[in-house]
């Protein structure tokens, strides 16, 4: 289990995280929510083992991470960051094989785990082509083909028991978000415990076991997607009206109550400057960066 | 020294059969390359022109040095290039380096004198007889010596007279409008003194960039420039980019530009040097100098 | 199944290794030529006669004692600089960084300077053997000192800020220019003669001592860097992400720093700043083995020594007997071919 207790942490004299706790169970698919600036990728960097708390502590499987070494860490967890980017013009290939650096390539078939991770990504065909010359969705997919290659190469000595995704489907169109949380679903099936930070609700409803509710740096909610994603609780977090409808097969539809938000219901101001207090926009701080917010 | 010449000289004789030129006994100056404009002076006053194949760029005087190939500036000198023109004698002024550049030319089996250090009129002679006895033409060398000595005595005799010892500052360059003052200590402050007059730069040693406004403040009656420093352009419009209009001097257009080898480079032509020098910062005496 | 390109792994090797072969042959050919060519005229049984010590002791002279020298030196010192210009460019993700922008060579400079004009007064209370790493060290520490200034002050929250240490470099640079400026100023006349001479930079006072002083330095060096090159290629992720993939950033950063001053240290305090080759090395192995450091780390080393032997036997045999610096010609050479590679590279790529 990885496990977060407690967590306390300080960025520039501001609490940024004050008593959070988390725990991911291995086979369990957690989303991590709540507004901008909430404290979301604080929380996902203190997980991943890269910021110490202040206060609190983590640990992976017992052993607190930050005594668990930069290498060793990388195989038992695979960690992808918010808007990774790439300096060099790898091929997709070369950079699903960074993925695998944390371990010796003699212990694993290394072709057979850079294939699998890029199926499940859905860039295998595009192995032979340089990233820097992809669109900005197949690029967000290499990069998480080079995070599972991370995760597979740990399984592959027996590591590998966690995912962790900040914000993977921030660049992402449609179809490929839903096609990256069924991947991220499949990956925990299949064993490790996934972590993900997300902003789309229906996509956390429709995939997770649990979701984590943070804001301010404090926690909201923790429990199934059923019991916390409520009309009142998602409507005082984001500090707007936001209704949820139940489907007869039991899928959560989660809207912005735009009738009810502001006079004569129009939308546009609302998304053209998302704010803490207003709705849920989609990916709209994709691009801040972690000790920011 | 002269041991690990002898053992290379044997080492080549041992290893002859072929007419190399390393074969040539070292001092017979078959082929001299000379590197200082000094030196350079010298050996072609005593008559040993011919002898010599290459200079550095510093030597431009006289003007058969002109046609000589250079191997480059004195200071910057390359072994295998000095070792290219196949010398059997480098005459090295003491600023020639790197020193290691001339040990391993010396390392080659080629004979390398360097030659007396210091600037001052003293240098002179010592440099004159150190290439003749170098150059095995001891009696030319003697003679030139005594004449140069004779020259600067007359024109010693000749500048006794003088009451006057103006102020004078000397700028060995004036470039990027930073000009660089000659201190004491410099062949440009023994010159000033032999030809009677007084270097208003005595707070420091050597070259160094000095303010337009402490030249200003020094208030010199004469500026003295190299030709090199002024380069191609006329003196009036090189010192107006320097700030050194408002200097007495230059107010009263009294600036005095001369060969800067001449001027500095204390050889055979130093007495010269300091009577035309004298007549320059005298010119109200200067009719009744007899040079 | 379709085959998968990863660098490093065999299937590109061949394509990869061909061109790091190229490369080696390059700096080989070049390195025979710096032996057999100068501006003596010796022909190809005198060098080999006097390589194998029956010659002549002038050709011996010229052979062993100039231009061997000279070549090993020259080998090593480009190496070095490539090498530094690689580590740093891949730690910093920044192709403009090289040892001369972020003052590493500045601060070896100004080692080497202070070396000269205030070494002569501490000189005499060394003992003999130590003198001759006065300068070497003094290189070093200046390198060192400046590596290791840069990277603290472009530290924030544990990641490095590329544009404040190229800032920074910036800095360093102009004190360094500065306090050089200020040394040269109190020298006196036979330590300005040592100055004027190093400061030009070149390879002409080469000779075995500063080879045993050089070579060694920038060898350890070399280990160092050439075991980098995985760490190197999972920097290009960033920090951030390099750390969530097993690499202990910082103690990398630590390790490009003191490598990268070592080597540059040693060649500056021997040969003077070269300027260039750190630059612009990198970017020609990349260019012509692609991104992975495998391959560009010992590509880049081997371009520098060519660029600097063929650099360094222009000088020699352009303007016989006379010897331009050779920056110069590092300049004239590196600069339009790398032009060159770029542009063909652009429009192949378009």
């Amino acid at each position: 289990m990885l496990e977060a207790h407690d967590i306390h942490l300080r960025r520039n004299r501001r609490d940024v995280l004050s008593g959070v706790s988390l725990s991911l169970r291995p086979g369990e698919l957690v989303s991590l929510i709540g507004p901008n600036g909430a404290g979301k990728s604080s929380l996902f960097a203190v997980l991943a083992g890269e910021l110490p708390p202040d206060g609190g502590k983590v640990t992976l499987d017992g052993q607190p991470v930050r005594k668990i070494g930069a290498s060793r860490l990388a195989t038992l967890r695979a960690a992808l960051e918010q808007s990774p980017s790439l300096s060099s013009p790898f091929t997709v290939a070369g950079l699903v094989a960074l993925g695998m650096a944390s371990v010796s390539r003699a212990a694993i078939d290394c072709a057979g785990v850079a294939a699998a991770a890029m199926s499940a990504a859905g860039v295998a065909e595009l192995a032979s082509r340089p990233v820097d010359l992809l669109s900005g969705g197949e690029r967000a997919r290499a990069h998480l083909a080079r995070t599972l290659a991370q995760l597979y190469a740990g399984r592959a000595i027996g590591g590998g028991r966690y995912l962790l995704l900040d914000e993977p489907t921030a660049s992402l169109d449609l179809s490929h978000q839903i096609g990256l949380m069924s991947a991220a679903r499949s990956e925990a099936d299949r064993g490790p415990g996934v972590l993900v930070v997300i902003h789309d609700l229906n996509l956390a409803a429709a995939f997770s076991d649990r979701i984590a509710i943070i804001r301010d740096g404090g926690p909201v909610a923790l429990g199934t997607p059923g019991t916390v994603l409520t009309p009142g609780l998602l409507s005082e977090v984001y500090g707007s009206a936001i209704s949820v409808e139940r489907s007869p097969a039991g899928t959560l539809r989660i809207t912005p109550d735009l009738e009810r938000m502001g006079s004569g219901g129009r939308a546009g101001p609302v998304c053209l400057h998302p704010g803490k207090s207003q709705a849920p926009v989609p990916s709209s701080d994709g691009n801040r960066r972690l000790h920011n917010s | 020294m002269l041991t690990r010449r002898n053992l290379l000289a044997a080492a080549v004789g041992a290893a002859a059969g072929s007419a190399s030129w390393t074969m040539v006994r070292a001092g017979t100056g078959q082929r001299v390359l000379v590197l200082g404009g000094d030196l350079a002076e010298i050996v072609f006053a005593i008559g040993a022109g011919e002898i010599v194949i290459a200079t550095d760029t510093t030597a431009l005087w006289p003007p058969e040095v002109e046609k000589l190939p250079k191997v480059g500036y004195l200071r910057r000198l390359s072994a295998e290039g000095l070792l290219s023109l196949m010398p059997d004698l480098v005459l090295a002024g003491a600023d020639a380096g790197p020193q290691g550049a001339l040990d391993q030319v010396r390392a080659a089996g080629i004979r390398v004198e360097t030659g007396p250090e210091g600037t001052g009129f003293d240098t002179v002679s010592k440099k004159i007889v150190f290439v003749g006895s170098v150059l095995k033409r001891d009696a030319e060398a003697e003679a030139l010596a005594a004449r140069v000595a004779m020259e600067m005595a007359s024109v010693e005799v000749a500048l006794s007279s003088l009451a006057e010892t103006p102020s004078v500052l000397f700028l060995i360059s004036l470039a990027n409008g930073a000009p660089m003052a000659s201190g004491t200590g410099t062949a440009a402050d023994e010159m000033i003194r032999l030809a009677h007059a007084r270097n208003v730069v005595d707070g420091f040693e050597g070259y160094r960039p000095l303010s337009p406004e402490a030249a200003v403040g020094l208030a010199p009656q004469i500026i003295v420039l190299p030709d090199h420093a002024v380069g191609a352009g006329d003196v009036r419009s090189a010192l107006d980019g320097t700030g050194l209009a408002a200097t007495p001097a230059a107010g009263q257009g009294r600036v005095v530009v001369m060969d800067g080898l001449k001027l500095l480079g204390f050889g055979p032509r130093t007495p010269a040097a300091v009577g035309e020098l004298a007549r320059a910062l005298h010119p109200a005496a200067a009719a009744r100098l007899d040079l | 199944m379709q085959r998968v390109a990863v660098p490093g792994m065999p299937s590109t090797f061949s394509r990869d290794g061909l061109a790091v072969l190229c490369f080696a042959v390059l700096a080989l050919a070049l390195a025979s030529a710096g032996v057999m060519l100068g501006p003596v005229p010796l022909g190809f049984g005198e060098v080999l006669g006097a390589l194998s010590g029956h010659a002549e002791t002038r050709s011996q002279v010229i052979v062993l004692e100039i231009r061997a020298p000279r070549v090993v030196l020259g080998a090593a010192i480009g190496a070095g600089l490539a090498l530094s210009g690689t580590a740093l460019q891949g730690v910093l993700r920044n192709p403009l960084a090289d040892p001369g922008l972020i003052g590493v060579t500045a601060g070896g400079a100004l080692g080497a300077v202070a070396a000269i004009v205030v070494g002569s007064h501490v000189a005499e209370l060394l003992p003999e053997a130590a003198r001759s790493w006065l300068l070497p060290l003094a290189a070093f520490f200046g390198a060192g000192a400046a590596t290791g200034f840069v990277f603290a002050v472009s530290r924030r929250d544990g990641t490095t800020h590329t544009a404040t240490l190229i800032l920074a470099g910036v800095a360093v640079n102009s004190i360094a220019g500065a306090v050089i400026g200020l040394l040269i100023y109190v020298s006196d006349d036979r330590q300005l003669r040592d100055l004027t001479f190093w400061t030009m930079g070149g390879l002409g006072g080469a000779d075995w001592r500063m080879v045993a002083l050089a070579v060694p330095c920038i060898g350890v060096a070399t280990v160092g860097l050439m075991r980098l090159t995985r760490a190197l290629d999972l920097l290009q992720l960033g920090e951030r992400a390099a750390w969530y993939s097993g690499l202990e950033v910082g103690h990398v950063k630590t390790a490009v720093g003191l490598w990268s001053a070592l080597a540059v240290g040693a060649g500056t305090a021997v040969a003077g700043p070269i300027g260039f080759i750190g630059l612009v090395a990198p970017h020609i192995a990349r260019l012509c083995v692609g991104p992975g450091h495998r391959m560009v780390v010992p590509a880049a080393a081997l371009t520098g020594s060519a660029l600097l032997l063929g650099a360094d036997l222009t000088v020699r045999l352009i303007v016989p007997p006379a010897e331009p610096p050779v920056g110069l010609a590092t300049s004239l050479i590196g600069g339009p071919f790398f032009l060159w590679l770029l542009l063909t590279r652009m429009r192949r790529d378009a």
